[in-house]
């Protein structure tokens, strides 16, 4: 069963007695709080953007060193000497993987990320990703589906972000579906607000999740279980890049899920009628 | 060393990636040389002609640009230059690409792949 045990921020603002200082001088004692503020998150996203880089080289070396061991540079090596090397080598992937979203949520928090526009043909992107994703999910025993339009025009968006947006998804919805059940991607023409726009879902038939947390699961670091037994283990920030990544294709992201009736996730790119 | 064997230079700050360079290349068939600081990269360019320089961009004294200006400078560029980085920001990349380097990979490359990719560049002239 999960569970919300994540508190709820709280402002000091709020929390503060009520002044009796004029009005002018309580305007800018709340300015100065707010520029404190901003400065010390700047900071921090400084600071993970440092720690994330910084980590990369050490990781680097094991990962490498690791690699010579198995690809046998150094002479052969028995089967269960491989075994271990290869978990040595997916721990430190995974790590880096870890970092590496570290490191973007950084860059988008300081709006360092820029979009390179180019035209792709979204089924590309979204085999690929199915490709990528294809031993996850034999692994776990989940069935992977997709579903794209053969005469979807090209998109005009950033193709390596698209990319993450939906390894991401896909990922999540593997890890929170057991075994027998099903993920699928599928895309559709739709009308936004702003017009025509590609709509792509990804879905499963996993656990779900509780109305009541979906704005919760886009915020930085949250996890809907956070405790320390819990079984999905990640940084917390994938959802919020991908919110971010979204955001700057001038897309939008939501879901719709409950609890035991698995989740879809949508999100939409532009995509302008030719 | 065999002075027949291909030279690499690996232009990199930290001795721990030094180090696993030094065992991937030097156990298959190339001639190795580490440097973190950029005198010392562009000495070793200058006295033993480089086939391929790995280039991390954060040196410490300076960054992998100053070394390729210097090099060509002094008319000693490498065979081939690929920048080994953490950065992988499309103006980053276009800024390697434009100072002469044959590819920019995101490091860690993964140790065969980077080693068929170095053989492929290497054939080259």
């Amino acid at each position: 069963m999960i569970s919300v045990d994540q508190e709820t921020p709280t402002s000091s603002l709020a929390q503060a007695p009520v002044s009796t200082l004029p009005l002018e001088t309580q305007l800018k004692q709340a300015l100065e709080h707010i520029a404190e503020l901003e400065a010390r998150d700047a900071l921090k996203t400084q600071f993970l953007a440092n720690i994330s880089h910084d980590l990369r080289t050490p990781l680097t070396a094991v990962i490498t060193h690791a690699e010579i061991l198995r690809d046998g540079i150094l002479g052969p090596l028995s089967d269960r000497q491989l075994d271990s090397i290869s978990g040595i080598i997916n721990g430190g992937r995974q790590l880096l993987a870890q970092v590496g979203e570290i490191l973007k949520y950084a860059r988008g928090a300081a709006n360092q990320l820029t979009i390179t526009w180019t035209e792709f043909q979204l089924g590309d992107v979204i085999a690929q990703q199915g490709t990528l994703n294809e031993s996850l999910a034999s692994k776990k025993g989940v069935t992977l589906e997709t579903d794209v339009p053969a005469d979807l025009e090209p998109v005009s968006a950033d193709r390596e972000k698209v990319g993450h947006i939906i390894g991401n998804l896909l990922g999540n919805a593997i890890d929170f579906t057991s075994n027998g059940g099903r993920v699928w991607v599928r895309v559709t023409r739709g009308q936004g607000p702003d017009g025509p726009e590609c709509v792509i879902e990804v879905g499963d038939t996993g656990i779900g999740i509780d109305p009541a947390h979906h704005e919760l699961v886009f915020r930085e670091f949250a996890q809907v279980d956070s405790s320390a037994s819990r079984q999905h283990h990640g940084t917390g920030l994938g959802l919020t890049i991908a919110r971010k990544l979204v955001e700057l294709h001038g897309g939008r992201i939501w879901l719709e899920s409950a609890l035991g009736a698995g989740s879809r996730f949508y999100f939409t790119i532009p995509h302008p009628a030719r | 060393m065999n002075a027949a064997l291909p030279h690499v230079l690996v232009a990199e700050d930290n001795p721990l990636v030094c180090d696993a360079m030094r065992v991937l290349f030097g156990e298959t068939g190339h001639r190795v040389s580490t440097a973190g600081h950029v005198a010392e990269i562009v000495d070793i360019a200058e006295s033993d002609p480089v086939d391929l320089l790995l280039l991390d961009l954060g040196l410490a004294d300076g960054d992998g640009f100053d070394v390729l200006d210097q090099l060509r400078a002094l008319k000693v560029p490498p065979r081939v230059t690929v920048a080994l980085t953490g950065r992988d920001e499309p103006d980053i990349v276009a800024r390697c690409l434009a100072a002469g380097c044959e590819a920019v990979l995101l490091k860690p490359v993964p140790a065969r792949e980077l080693l068929d990719r170095a053989g492929s560049w290497l054939a080259t002239d």
